[in-house]
């Protein structure tokens, strides 16, 4: 079922043009500093950028928009593909399915959101200075949780199928486009190349504690290291609101009992608060504190899937340049 | 189950208002649909474009047809419950969580602590413990509130202290001249009453400083960890484990709890909180 295929990058973008005609296309495109998603028309074709670590967006957001009515449960009409999927953000989406997709409680927007969703994973082939997924036992290539993986390598395509959804997506590009199989050189490129950028990122990662460690060390950890580097700390929420693996919301009710589900952080002040006026999460530092305790102490003791990815977002959006990687050294060097 | 939307509450009337205290009234609800729940569950009472919160049921699970939701006024939404009349259309989703571990009772003497508004829940407890009188040893009710103004519930208070096998104390922080009981935070109750603590287990619901010191006094007195249950009062959006807002440690107290034995959530971070 898995198999690799191959075509021309000129073929592909003429192959995309008609799939725009069939889905929805989401891809990352670069601009200014940074690469997003962009929902992707014939002219956007060229942009798309391909093998560069992580949009600033994360995956999770198609699923989990900022805010979406949960009471209107309607299947889209086209399904949608979303492109440059970093190996990060699909290993996110373990700990949101555990949430979401649960047994008891299914979200039946969520559900309905990710069923529409065929999940297109590439390898990194560079590096951001803050990207830590090996750290974290997570391969700078997709392992998992995809549909298909794409990379672009010296003007070719290379697409390897890992599920229904996938082979289904060649399916429909086989009416409009002639597939190659890659030689054995060239799959031994793209190999070396996957190896090549893990080395790098064990390399620059050095020393930083491994996830089980980090929750030893965070649950371990006195008062003290927390005030400190919550100082600068201006609960803004973005840590959270950009983290893959962050998975908290609030519901806000609207007229006619429909209901709209808001990401929410505990990072904002108020998160916890009880009606009679208790509020445990008060103290910034505490505010701040849970959420290292969030994703590696208690998601790890309650699920089966890691809650931080590695992939750096908080650091980069923090306004108050808090770096959480300094801080678990400071505390696995003390 | 399947195609039903965990977030779409059903539909209730308002059937009645009932004035408890100065600042405490019942609402006794029809639902629309089926509607059942184990006492000590909560659910989620929806005021349509307002908000929803959670409340546990003060009315027997036993009965079927309606429920109560005694609600203390403390903020937004609680005071737009409290301009309801009747007749109304509110909300309910649910019901969620773990109720109290009537298993755990049976055959035992029960000693339910209670102090203000906790006394709502813990109505729904003694009810069905009512029910089911020939399964348990004992039942001693012991109950705190601040004045005799805000003790709720007076007419079944007279119900249960009827039964044989219930006894009922009373205290409030600040007494007046009607005030024939006794005087004091609800802790002092604790040192009047007659109980084989081997042979007992305790439930209690209250404000949290007095589930701190409830559960002090109790463990003093002997009660094992493994015999105190608490139910959790935290801030709740969804009910349903999802939303991260009553995370307790790795707990969802919406959905492992509300109920807790007390060694379970004692090394949690401000569980008094
Ligand atoms: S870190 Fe905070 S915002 Fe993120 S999932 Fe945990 S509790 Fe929610
Ligand atoms: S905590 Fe930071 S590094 Fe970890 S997954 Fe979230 S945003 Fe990425
Ligand atoms: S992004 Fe930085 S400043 Fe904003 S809440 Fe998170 S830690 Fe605080
Ligand atoms: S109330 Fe949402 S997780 Fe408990």
């Amino acid at each position: 079922m898995n198999k690799y295929y191959t075509l021309s990058r000129h073929d592909w973008e003429k192959s995309l043009a008609n799939l725009i005609n069939q889905f929805v296309i989401y891809a990352p495109v670069y601009y200014g500093e940074q690469q997003d998603y962009e929902l992707i028309g014939e002219s956007d074709i060229p942009h798309i950028v391909y093998n560069r670590p992580k949009p600033a967006t994360p995956l999770k957001t198609f699923f989990l928009p900022v805010e979406e009515n949960v009471m209107s449960t309607k299947a889209p009409p086209k399904q949608r593909i979303i492109m440059g999927v970093p190996s990060c953000d699909l290993a996110a989406a373990n700990i949101q399915d555990e949430m979401y997709l649960n047994r008891d409680f299914a979200d039946p927007v969520y559900k309905r959101n990710r069923d529409a969703s065929i999940l297109v994973g590439t390898d990194c082939h560079t590096i951001e200075e803050h990207c830590h997924c090996t750290t974290y036992g997570i391969k700078p290539y997709p392992e998992f949780n995809h549909d298909l993986t794409l990379s672009l390598m010296d003007e070719t395509i290379y697409l390897y199928t890992h599920s229904e959804k996938g082979n289904s997506l060649i399916q429909a590009m086989e009416k409009f486009t002639h597939f190659h199989e890659p030689t054995e050189n060239e799959i031994q490129a793209l190999l070396d190349k996957r190896k090549e950028v893990e080395e790098l990122l064990n390399h620059n990662n050095q020393g930083l504690p491994d996830y089980r460690k980090t929750g030893e060390l965070v649950q371990h950890s006195g008062r003290e290291i927390w005030k400190k580097y919550s100082q600068t700390c201006v609960s803004c929420g973005a840590c959270a609101t950009i983290c893959p693996t962050c998975t908290c919301f609030l519901l806000m009710e609207r007229p006619g009992f429909e209901k709209v589900r808001h990401l929410d952080a505990c990072q904002y002040p108020g998160f916890e608060k009880v009606a009679a006026g208790e509020d445990p999460l008060r103290p910034l530092h505490k505010r701040f504190y849970n959420r290292y305790m969030c994703k590696y102490v208690w998601k790890p003791q309650k699920f089966d899937s890691i809650a931080c990815t590695g992939c750096g977002r908080c650091i980069e959006a923090c306004i108050g340049s808090i770096n959480k990687n300094e801080l678990f050294l400071e505390l696995a060097n003390t | 189950m399947n195609n039903h939307n965990i977030y779409k509450p059903i539909k209730a009337k308002v059937l009645e208002v009932i004035e408890e205290s100065p600042t405490i009234k019942t609402f006794v609800l029809k639902p629309e649909n089926h509607f059942t729940f184990h006492t000590g569950q909560f659910v989620e009472l929806v005021v349509d474009g307002v908000g929803e919160a959670p409340f546990t049921p003060s009315s027997s699970p036993l009965v079927k047809d309606r429920i109560d939701i005694t609600v203390m006024r403390t903020g937004y939404l609680t005071q737009r419950l409290h301009q309801l009349k009747g007749g109304e259309t509110v909300g309910i989703r649910g019901p969620y969580g773990r109720g109290y571990p009537l298993e755990k009772l049976y055959d035992r003497e029960v000693l339910v602590l209670g102090g203000g508004c906790g006394f709502a829940p813990l109505r729904s407890l003694l009810y069905n413990l009512q029910a089911e009188q020939e399964r348990i040893k004992k039942v001693t009710f012991c109950y705190g509130s601040k004045n005799p103004r805000e003790c709720i519930y007076e007419p079944y208070i007279e119900e249960l202290r009827s039964i044989p096998k219930f006894e009922v104390m009373r205290t409030v922080d600040e007494a007046d001249e009607s005030w024939t009981e006794e005087v004091g935070v609800a802790t002092v109750l604790l040192d009047k009453i007659d109980v084989h603590i081997d042979d007992s287990v305790a439930v209690v619901v209250g404000p949290p400083i007095m589930m701190k010191f409830s559960v002090q006094k109790l463990l003093e007195m002997g009660y094992p960890e493994t015999s105190i249950y608490l139910s959790m009062e935290k801030n709740m959006s969804c009910g349903l484990g999802k939303c991260g807002h009553c995370m307790m440690g790795e707990y969802f107290v919406c959905k492992d709890g509300p109920v807790f034995r007390y060694d379970e959530i004692k090394d949690k971070p401000d569980i008094w909180k």
